[in-house]
């Protein structure tokens, strides 16, 4: 099936050229050859992503089933080291200095931690539909796959990355959800986390606690933390419905916008093509998604829907937080729009994902 | 797949609520976002164009404007704001503390320029616009501010400027009007604010999240005022006020065929510079003293004729033929009227109308207006011009009032006696007139029966409009009768006992009319109203002293003024 391929490939080249062209807009007027370059980079990061893509959809994913506990070690072994050597950029540490491109663990924790789940709640047998969820009590079904979940999400919420951590844990319930665990297991482990969030407001960090409290009520402190929210509501309502034009955002261009090329290249993007450009925008992301669920239905082996369920997942969850806090209805989460913002791995392992999925399509044919 | 499918809907309900939430910003409240945006990037220093000038018949300048320096400052870039204050102090000689505080005191928002300090010299202003090449955070701001190179001259007919107060904004807001808006307050100023009016421009650019500048986004240039000619003659004008100097009154001086005003004083006067200058003390002191010094006396105020009324009894008498040239009657210094004894200030033995107007004689006059009735009085003083506002230009003009049977009756509920009627024929009682109103009516002997409109501004902005402003009225006199009280105003003067025969010596030929009103308590009003050259009256004149004793002080004073005219060879 090389349908799905193209589809996925179109969109994902759509939504990224959509993305340069806003890195480009929102950099160029900035002083510095470093940020001359910076649109330049993401074209080789896609490039990369491409390739990567390329490679991963002509690969089985049934040998990720092989290599999972591998990734999961692979991946919490790097989150550990970021500990030790991590490069701490606005004051968080996150990257992994590797020559001559950072790495950022976290984004590779999130799509191992899809593998590693898939593989734990599905057997090996392809010809088997059934999961073994099903036959789970509540320590294999709950306690033991929630331990496995909390160790990365717990190194990655130390970093301090929140947002990524957040994104874990979500991802979890939801496939839980998805693996027929018992509702009420499902219950009960929302208890267990609930219950002592309030306590865990003593264990955030002020710039988070900060951030929240701000959410709530930006104009409290419209020059600290509640600046970017303000700027990205303002960049993103004054582009109205035809948008600025190209080139023409004031606030992203002017640096009135932290992190216009990232986070917040939503903003950037919504000022500039305004609601029409962001609707089209959405809507592509709407495609992709929807290109992934239908995936995840047609396939019939456990393992591969799973992974397909779970990748999706991933990128919508993604999406929507970042949207939402661009829009000022979501606390503000350090959580790259897949695709779009600046950065190597964010798009590397965007492309991974997009790559299995297509391979997952294309295997179905086989068995 | 039941919870596959319930997932799969959670997901696309997530994106259907974005997208609204992006309507809701975008759209909905997209304008509000857009001002806000705006408010970030977009800078305004508005300029101000000068307000329009004032000038008197010659040209000579009246009222313009002085460039003053205001200094201010982007408030956006604090290592700069540090550098300006440092400079400024240094450059102006104030404290860094003083301008600091000034700062914080001016600041809005930091999408404003903030003002640090104001009225700077023209050279210190030069030496701070130097320093915007190092700094751009830093602007120089020319404001015109207006200056009186004659100081008092003509303050009450110029008015003043300042900033505009909450009754005039809500009256006036439809018409562009703004806080903070200098307008004018009385006189030309008021009248005419909307020509002499200044159209703001400005220059807006875009600045970036640390306030320094990008681009230029527009310019405006600002429009200048209309200037304005009056008909004032500034030496005219200087020589009235002399001649009050510190005395309560006013004098008027007008030409008596177009009603051109060349010289409105009103005493005690103000300096309108105060008012430019914001000195608060000096405000304050004007507004508080009991001078009311801020009131055109000449068309605010409101004053007992007294005998210059007569004048108004006669012609009433002659037209309505009650009496003639050659009706006489005796003064024995007083008459009773009714159950009262009504007073003459002298025994004049027999009187005819030539002598009673030279002599100012009560006693004919009762009887004359006895014989003429209080109804008929009253009708002719309306046809001369009283007991009404003349359309004279100048905003807080008082009708003034002269009484009649009719208006007791209805009003108080009482009866009308012949004392009243006497009262009423000498200008006394309720008569309440302004100088204005009586100049007025001198003028219509002066030209002859017409009576005309006061104006005093001739042209707008180069544009002449003196035909639009003289409008006169024919009051349908006959002659004789102008002719006859002519010929008693001008004995008046000329006749060895006239009251007015001070004047006499002039070099020009002057008559007109004295009045002593009696306003208890204090002495008397003191009036002279005349015309001159008698042969072709060029000039009408009003000479009035508030509390200023009897007529005849009215008359020197008269007698000053015309002296020096003649002196400087303005008659």
């Amino acid at each position: 099936m090389r349908n799905s391929f193209f589809i996925i490939l179109i969109i994902a080249l759509l939504i990224c050229s959509l993305g340069v062209l806003s890195i480009y807009s929102s950099t160029y007027q900035k002083e510095g050859k470093l940020w001359q370059t910076i649109f330049q980079r993401q074209i080789l990061w896609i490039i990369l992503g491409l390739l990567l893509f390329s490679i991963v959809s002509n690969m089985s994913y049934r040998r990720f089933w092989d290599w999972s506990y591998f990734l999961y070690c692979a991946s919490l072994f790097c989150l550990f080291l970021v500990f030790i050597l991590g490069t701490t950029r606005l004051g968080a540490q996150r990257w992994l200095r590797t020559g001559w491109f950072n790495f950022q663990p976290s984004e590779l924790a999130k799509i191992t931690m899809i593998i590693f789940l898939a593989r734990y709640f599905s057997r090996k047998a392809v010809d088997d539909y059934n999961l073994l969820s099903s036959k789970f009590g509540i320590f294999r079904g709950l306690a033991l796959p929630f331990f496995f979940t909390a160790l990365p999400a717990a190194l990655i919420i130390e970093q301090p990355d929140l947002g990524s951590g957040i994104i874990i844990f979500i991802l979890f319930i939801a496939m839980l959800y998805l693996t027929n665990v018992k509702l009420r297991y499902i219950i009960i482990l929302l208890l267990v986390i609930s219950l002592p969030l309030p306590f865990m407001w003593h264990f955030l960090r002020d710039y988070q606690r900060d951030r929240l409290l701000v959410f709530l009520n930006p104009n409290i402190d419209p020059l600290g933390a509640g600046y970017t929210v303000i700027q990205s509501k303002i960049a993103i309502g004054s582009g109205w419905l035809w948008g600025k034009g190209w080139l023409s955002g004031t606030q992203s261009q002017l640096h009135f916008l932290p992190e216009s090329h990232t986070d917040f290249i939503f903003a950037t993007f919504s000022e500039e093509w305004g609601f029409l450009g962001s609707f089209v925008l959405l809507f592509l992301y709407y495609l992709l998604i929807r290109q992934g669920f239908l995936i995840a239905q047609r396939t019939h082996d456990a393992f591969g829907r799973l992974l397909a369920y779970g990748i999706t997942l991933m990128l919508a969850i993604q999406i929507t937080v970042n949207v939402a806090m661009n829009l000022g209805l979501a606390p503000v989460v350090g959580i790259p729009l897949p695709l779009m913002s600046y950065g190597g791995s964010s798009i590397f392992v965007t492309f991974v994902a997009l790559g299995i999925l297509v391979n997952i399509d294309k295997m179905r044919a086989v068995f | 797949m039941m919870r596959a499918k319930i997932l799969i809907w959670a997901v696309t309900a997530a994106l259907v609520f974005l997208v609204f939430g992006l309507l809701n910003l975008e759209v909905i409240q997209g304008r509000r976002y857009q001002e806000l945006g705006n408010k970030n990037c977009v800078r305004l220093v508005s300029q101000n164009g000068s307000r329009g000038r004032i000038l008197d018949y010659a040209g000579n300048v009246i009222v313009d404007n002085e460039l003053s320096y205001d200094l201010m400052i982007l408030s956006q870039d604090a290592i700069q704001q540090e550098k300006i204050i440092l400079n400024a102090s240094r450059i102006l000689g104030k404290s860094v503390k003083d301008l600091k505080s000034a700062y914080k005191s001016n600041y809005i928002s930091s999408s404003v320029p903030v003002t640090l300090a104001r009225n700077i010299g023209a050279k210190d202003a030069i030496s701070l616009a130097e320093l915007k090449v190092d700094l751009p955070a830093i602007i120089v701001q020319p404001n015109p501010l207006r200056h009186y190179p004659y100081g008092k001259l003509a303050a009450h007919l110029l008015g003043y400027v300042s900033e505009i107060d909450r009754w005039r904004l809500t009256k006036l807001e439809d018409y562009g009007y703004k806080t903070k808006d200098i307008v004018g307050f009385g006189g030309v100023e008021e009248k005419y604010d909307y020509y002499l009016r200044q159209e703001e421009g400005g220059l807006s650019f875009e600045v970036d999240h640390r306030g320094r500048f990008i681009r230029t986004l527009g310019f405006q240039p600002p429009l200048n005022g209309k200037d304005i000619q009056l008909s004032l003659g500034i030496k005219i004008q200087k020589i009235a006020e002399d001649a009050l100097s510190e005395r309560r009154g006013a004098v008027v001086i007008m030409d008596p065929c177009t009603g051109e005003i060349f010289a409105m004083a009103s005493s005690p006067g103000f300096n309108p510079a105060v008012f430019t200058e914001k000195d608060n003390a000096r405000i304050s002191e004007i507004f508080d003293n009991s001078n009311s010094s801020l009131v055109n006396r000449a068309i605010s105020f409101t004053y007992p004729a007294g005998s210059v009324f007569k004048v108004v009894v006669a012609a009433a008498a002659l037209e309505n033929k009650k009496i003639n040239q050659n009706t006489s009657f005796l003064c024995q210094g007083s008459a009773l009227i009714g159950k009262g004894e009504f007073k003459c200030w002298s025994t004049h033995g027999v009187q005819n109308l030539l002598a009673a107007l030279t002599h100012s004689c009560n006693v004919f006059f009762y009887k004359t207006g006895l014989l003429t009735g209080a109804q008929a009085i009253h009708d002719y003083a309306l046809r001369f011009g009283f007991s009404k506002k003349s359309s004279f230009e100048l905003p807080y003009e008082s009708p003034g009032f002269i009484p009649s049977p009719i208006w007791r009756k209805i009003n108080k509920f009482k009866s009308w006696f012949d004392g009243d009627t006497a009262n009423l024929s000498i200008g006394q009682g309720d008569v309440l007139v302004t100088p204005l109103q009586v100049t007025r009516m001198m003028a219509v002997f002066a030209n002859g029966g017409y009576l005309v409109t006061p104006y005093i501004v001739k042209s707008i902005g180069g544009r002449d409009i003196s035909l639009y402003q003289e409008k006169s009225e024919k009051l349908n006199l006959k002659k004789e009768t102008i002719d006859f009280i002519k010929e008693g105003l001008r004995s008046v003067v000329s006749g060895s006992t006239g009251t007015g025969n001070v004047l006499a010596g002039l070099s020009v030929s002057v008559a007109g009319k004295t009045g002593t009103a009696q306003a208890p308590p204090g002495q008397p009003h003191a009036w002279f109203s005349g015309f001159f050259p008698y042969k072709n009256p060029k000039f009408v004149i009003c000479v009035f002293l508030e509390h200023g004793g009897p007529g005849y002080i009215s008359c020197v004073t008269a007698k000053q003024i015309i002296e020096e005219m003649i002196n400087q060879g303005l008659v």
